[in-house]
């Protein structure tokens, strides 16, 4: 599939702004299956400073600044992206999950410590008793990973709500494990942390869907605004996609921007202002098909 | 009662000093069988005598509350401020014994930085299996947006601390390093100047290093960090603030070096460069020496719930336009779970062995180590793998079988997060005090290298620190424990350098006013002079109260009703005063209760009106400055808390009317002192024109108030409230020799209000207040001085002072002077609305940032 993506996000402020920084990460990535052919970031007004540099896990981020006041601010990405659908690995054949974390923890391979990284406990994702045993459901002794991970998803889902009212931003995952209501962001925090907690690495990925559904196949959740699901990374098959929001496998419908360990690392847009007083937010996503 | 005159060879061991096999002495080999040059020292302090000891002691424990060096203990119940605690016997090391520590020192220094250096760039180390890829994923202190920075000269490490703790056979052993931003550097050289000042001719028989070269190299290498070259570097000390555990010593170093203190909100970054927020605009900082923690520093790309630090710092760091030291991300090797890898890393990255050892420790992400520590739980010292997630260190032999259940359940769970340590049976050194005479104490020594070139270089010495009992197996300030001096002893003459300029070099010839003064630093000292002043008018007023009260028979009459109208000009002005305080009902003894309420009003530090919180508050705005204010001036705001505070009788109630008085009479002498040391002392830039506005507003409000209660409804009754008025403005003199003994209000209120002759006048104040402010609003920071605001206050005192006073003073049909009131009311808004708005458009830069 090929997609003209946009995503706009309008600040206006009570009071003026007199300095602000922000760092974004709207320039989706290449890998395996997707080609960003361009993306192009407009920023209103037009920031001092402007610099654009890969992070620790290979995004793209771009930095800027601000210096003069401002009473509004207008961000907006639009990218042109190929999407391929990659075949499904072979989920009963993969490696069980139990030689998966020995395998890691010993591999010093460049691929190896790229998969083990995501393994520990990151700022906003712990690992937890609690965690595992939900998780132990899903993954007795010796079943296939990738199995028992979309298993996992399933479970996730099944005792999950969807609900953009019950948390926040910094919601902990242990409290959305508690309260069972919550949006992608936790609902892919959660099956990370489970994963984590059985020592196995796993991933943040935000990103979008497409807008419309196919024709025949239902409108997924989180369609118009930014989404979020997780990869768990599987000797041979290489990292795999799963998002737990909608129980499905990812295939050409998901266009990825960036990942992480967690939500902090890949943050969509975050800023720090000197001055504002309140604002209200707008956020815009529109993911088209051109082909 | 110990004397040197008990016998002619009494020595500080007469009274015997305890020692085990088990524990190395650091004084003594044998019980009486002392160490080479312990024994001198002894002999030396033993033939001054115990008496000339405890003199001279106490004079320098005196010198230590003066200078106001103090320790922040968190959670302590007697406040924020705790004097630093120093030792009088200093621990001493041999040149000898020091050279060896030296060059492991040095070379450990050289290690660690080049494990940073690979961490946050290639990471061979991981693929080579010499740094299990484990402890630097799993570790929060590895800070991902700062691999890759480029780090000038390779230097990550521009000021560490190793702890050094010796066994029993005599070794040094490395505890802990401190890597991101070590404290204590400033409290060596202040235990240094105390001791210096206290035994100058120990320091000249024992021939001790200087520390001050150590400091003046620090100071150059960090002078030449700067990335752009120029005469003048501008280096900034970065603290989190008043309420971090070490704020004394930032604030001292600070003054030392001569780099300006400040706090994130006072920089500000643009143009992907920092900037220091002055009054005087916006000035580029070349050079940070943080003792912020690395997470803290920057909420755009490290930890967004961060308030103390600077947004964009990484990015300004990353663009190549300021050096911070230490590096950031330099925290992520301050862990022990990184010494068992020391040895190995030695080897292979410096191709020579290990010079210094650490503790024997095992870190429990490896399965050998974990089921090691688990084995033997009753020997070590469990500690956390990651001090950034807080955990205090546990002692495994000294738990109960529920508790050791709970740690092991605890390590099994997350065995990456622990490491164990052997429990170094510490060595003891002599603590001396009056009572005790010379007692064992566990000490660990802290020594700190500054990178010099390509090298580093060790202080020589370093801090002491002993526990607080000899049980204790811990030794931290945080617990009570002390600090000594340490001494190196020189083998050849002594470098007496000292940190001024060389004499030869000829300086550039700087004028007029030079000022780094922050908007923050501005505001503090705004309200240093605002509750400086108001503490003296709550000490006169008060002191004019209850002198009359003594003499006071009975709760009615004219010197009683005139008494509560004094009082009434206390009435705070704040609307936040409870009103639930109420008097209860049925007062059996007024006179008793006035004189409660006064001594109250007095001591009662939990009262926001009181005066001994209104001395706080002055005491805490000078200490947001103190790297600003000159050591007297430190020396009497530091006794500020104390005033109040009677040292002997713990609660107020107990006080006396005579103690009063004292504390009272002492507080304006002292409030005094600190307005004589402004006057004298003080540069006349942006600071002084803060302080004195600050003073001046404060002081027409305060006018304001005394005549709207006392002279505008003045009655035969309320008459002799104007002789009061006279004593609280300190003109009964000036009045006495032009009126005589006639009272009256009119010539009273000319004095206390038209007078430009009397400093203590409302004229004078706003005389002196309007130039002032002339001064700073032609200043380039003056661009938006609230001119309205202060036309509306100019107009309502030139209203007041044009009346009649004659006219003002006559009372109309009610009974009060309406003319009178209706003016004081126009300057009394006018006075407020100007304080805010100098507020606001000063020192609103100190606003805080918020995170989106």
């Amino acid at each position: 599939m090929i997609y003209q993506v946009r995503h706009k996000t309008t600040y206006h402020y009570e009071d003026p702004v007199s300095v602000s920084h922000h760092l974004v990460r709207l320039t989706p990535r290449n890998f395996r299956g997707q080609v960003c052919r361009g993306t192009h970031i407009s920023i209103v007004p037009a920031p001092a400073v402007r610099a654009v540099h890969k992070d620790y896990f290979g995004n793209i981020q771009t930095f800027f600044t601000l210096q003069e006041p401002h009473d509004c601010l207008i961000v907006e990405a639009s990218s042109e992206l190929e999407v391929h659908s990659i075949k499904r690995p072979d989920f009963a054949g993969s490696p069980s999950w139990g030689t998966v974390v020995e395998l890691l923890a010993n591999d010093s391979s460049e691929e190896g410590l790229d998969a083990y990284q995501f393994a520990f406990d990151s700022r906003r994702v712990a690992a937890g008793k609690e965690l595992a045993g939900y998780a132990g459901e899903a993954f007795p002794a010796g079943r296939p990973l990738l199995e028992a991970t979309l298993d996992l998803t399933r479970q996730i889902h099944r005792d999950f709500t969807f609900d953009t009212k019950a948390t926040e931003v910094t919601t902990p995952v242990q409290t959305f494990f508690k309260k069972r209501r919550g949006v992608c962001q936790d609902f892919a925090h959660l099956q990370i942390a489970c994963m984590r907690s059985l020592g196995l690495p796993a991933r943040y990925i935000s990103g979008y869907l497409r807008t419309l559904p196919p024709p025949g196949k239902p409108r997924l959740v989180g369609a118009d605004a930014s989404h979020a699901w997780c990869s768990a990374w599987c000797p041979g098959a290489g990292w795999v996609d799963f998002d737990p929001t909608n129980n499905c496998v990812p295939t050409d419908g998901h266009i990825a921007v960036a990942w992480g360990r967690d939500y902090s690392d890949v943050s969509p847009i975050h800023g720090v202002l000197l001055g504002g007083a309140k604002h209200t937010l707008d956020v815009g996503v529109d993911v088209m098909p051109i082909q | 009662m110990k004397t040197s005159t008990d016998t002619a060879n009494a020595t500080l061991l007469s009274t015997g000093y305890p020692q085990t096999d088990a524990i190395y002495d650091e004084m003594t080999v044998a019980p009486g069988v002392l160490r080479p040059n312990w024994d001198r020292l002894i002999n030396s302090l033993s033939s001054m005598g115990e008496q000339e000891l405890a003199r001279r002691w106490q004079t320098a424990k005196q010198r230590i509350r003066e200078n106001g060096v103090t320790y922040n203990v968190y959670g302590d119940p007697l406040g924020m401020d705790r004097p630093w605690n120093l030792d009088a016997i200093p621990l001493m090391i041999s040149s000898a014994e020091w050279r060896q520590l030296e060059a492991g020192l040095i070379q450990r220094a050289r290690l660690l930085n080049l494990v940073l250096a690979d961490l946050y760039g290639a990471q061979r180390l991981l693929r080579g299996g010499l740094i299990p890829p484990a402890l630097l994923f799993a570790n929060p202190g590895f800070w991902r947006p700062c691999h890759g920075i480029r780090v000038a000269g390779d230097t990550y490490l521009h000021l560490l601390a190793v702890d050094l703790a010796r066994g029993p056979d005599g070794v040094w052993w490395v505890i802990s390093d401190r890597t991101q931003a070590p404290s204590g550097a400033g409290y060596s050289l202040e235990n240094r100047i105390v001791m210096a000042e206290t035994f100058p001719d120990l320091f000249r028989e024992f021939r001790v290093e200087r520390l001050a070269s150590f400091f003046r190299s620090f100071r150059n290498s960090l002078l030449r960090l700067s990335p752009v070259a120029r005469d003048n570097p501008r280096v900034v000390l970065l603290t989190p603030g008043p309420f971090n555990e070490t704020y004394f010593e930032h604030s001292y170093l600070a003054r030392y070096l001569g780099f300006t203190l400040v706090q994130g909100g006072d920089l500000t970054v643009r143009d992907s460069r920092v900037f220091l927020k002055t009054l005087d605009g916006l000035k580029q900082v070349d050079v940070i020496l943080r003792r912020l923690d690395d997470g803290f520093c920057d909420p755009i790309e490290l930890r967004s719930d961060s308030f103390l630090g600077v947004a964009g710092l990484v990015e300004a760091v990353r663009s190549g336009n300021v050096t911070v030291a230490n590096a950031l991300g330099s925290g992520v090797i301050e862990t022990s779970a990184f010494m068992p890898f020391f040895p190995g890393l030695c080897r292979r990255m410096l191709g020579e062995a290990l010079k210094l050892p650490s503790a024997a420790t095992w870190w429990c992400g490896q399965p050998d180590a974990l089921s090691y520590v688990l084995d033997n739980l009753n020997f070590l010292v469990i500690k956390p793998a990651f001090p950034s997630k807080g955990m205090e260190p546990v002692f495994g032999g000294r738990l109960g079988t529920a508790e050791r259940l709970q740690l092991v359940e605890r390590i099994k769970a997350s065995p990456h997060d622990f490491a164990g340590q052997e429990l170094l049976n510490l060595s003891t050194v002599p603590v001396w005090s009056e009572e005790h005479g010379l007692t064992p104490r566990r000490v660990v020594l802290r020594v700190y290298l500054a990178a010099h070139g390509d090298s580093w270089m060790a202080i020589p010495g370093g801090l002491a620190r002993v526990s607080s009992s000899i049980d204790t197996p811990v030794v931290s300030m945080q617990r009570g424990g002390g600090s000594k001096d340490t001494w190196v002893l020189s083998d050849g003459p002594v470098d007496t350098f000292s940190l001024q300029p060389p004499r030869g070099v000829p300086v550039d010839l700087v004028r007029g006013v030079v000022t780094d003064l922050s908007s923050r630093a501005a505001d503090h000292i705004f309200w240093l002079g605002r509750y400086a002043e108001r503490s003296e008018h709550l000490a006169r007023v008060l002191r004019c109260i209850l002198v009359r009260l003594t003499g006071e028979s009975s709760a009615e009459g004219p010197k009683w009703e005139s008494l509560m109208q004094m009082y009434e000009c206390l009435e705070s002005p704040d609307p936040e005063k409870d009103e639930a305080q109420e008097q209860p009902p049925g007062l059996l003894d007024p006179l008793r209760d006035f004189e409660q309420e006064i001594l109250s009003r007095i001591f009662e530090e939990r009262r926001i009106d009181s005066l001994a919180a209104t001395l706080n508050r002055a005491g805490r705005s000078a200490a947001q400055v103190r790297d600003r204010l000159s050591g007297d001036m430190l020396r009497v705001v530091s006794q500020f808390g104390s005033v109040a505070r009677n040292d002997d009788t713990a609660a107020w109630g107990y006080a006396s009317v005579g103690d009063a008085l004292t504390v009272l009479n002492s507080c304006i002498g002292r409030l005094a002192a600190l307005r004589g040391i402004e006057v004298e002392n003080l540069t006349r830039g942006p600071g002084w024109h803060f302080l004195c506005i600050g003073r001046r507003l404060e002081r027409c409000m305060q006018l304001v108030k005394l005549f709207d209660t006392i002279i505008v409804p003045l009655n035969l009754r309320t008459w002799p409230a104007l002789e009061m008025l006279l004593e609280v403005a300190d003109s009964s003199m000036t009045y006495r020799s032009r009126y005589f003994t006639i009272l009256q209000p009119a010539p009273v209120l000319d004095l206390l209000m038209n007078e430009e002759m009397n400093p203590r006048s409302l004229a004078f104040q706003s005389k002196d207040l309007i130039e002032h402010c002339g001064i700073l609003s032609s200043m380039p920071s003056g661009v938006g001085w609230p001119i309205t605001k202060q036309q509306r206050l100019d107009q309502a005192a030139a209203d007041l002072f044009r009346a009649d006073v004659r006219m003002l003073c006559e009372p109309g049909a009610g009974g009060t002077r309406e003319q009178l009131s209706e003016r004081l009311a126009a300057l009394d808004a006018a006075l407020p609305a100007f304080s805010n708005a100098i507020t606001h458009i000063y020192f609103s830069h100190a606003e805080m940032e918020r995170t989106t």
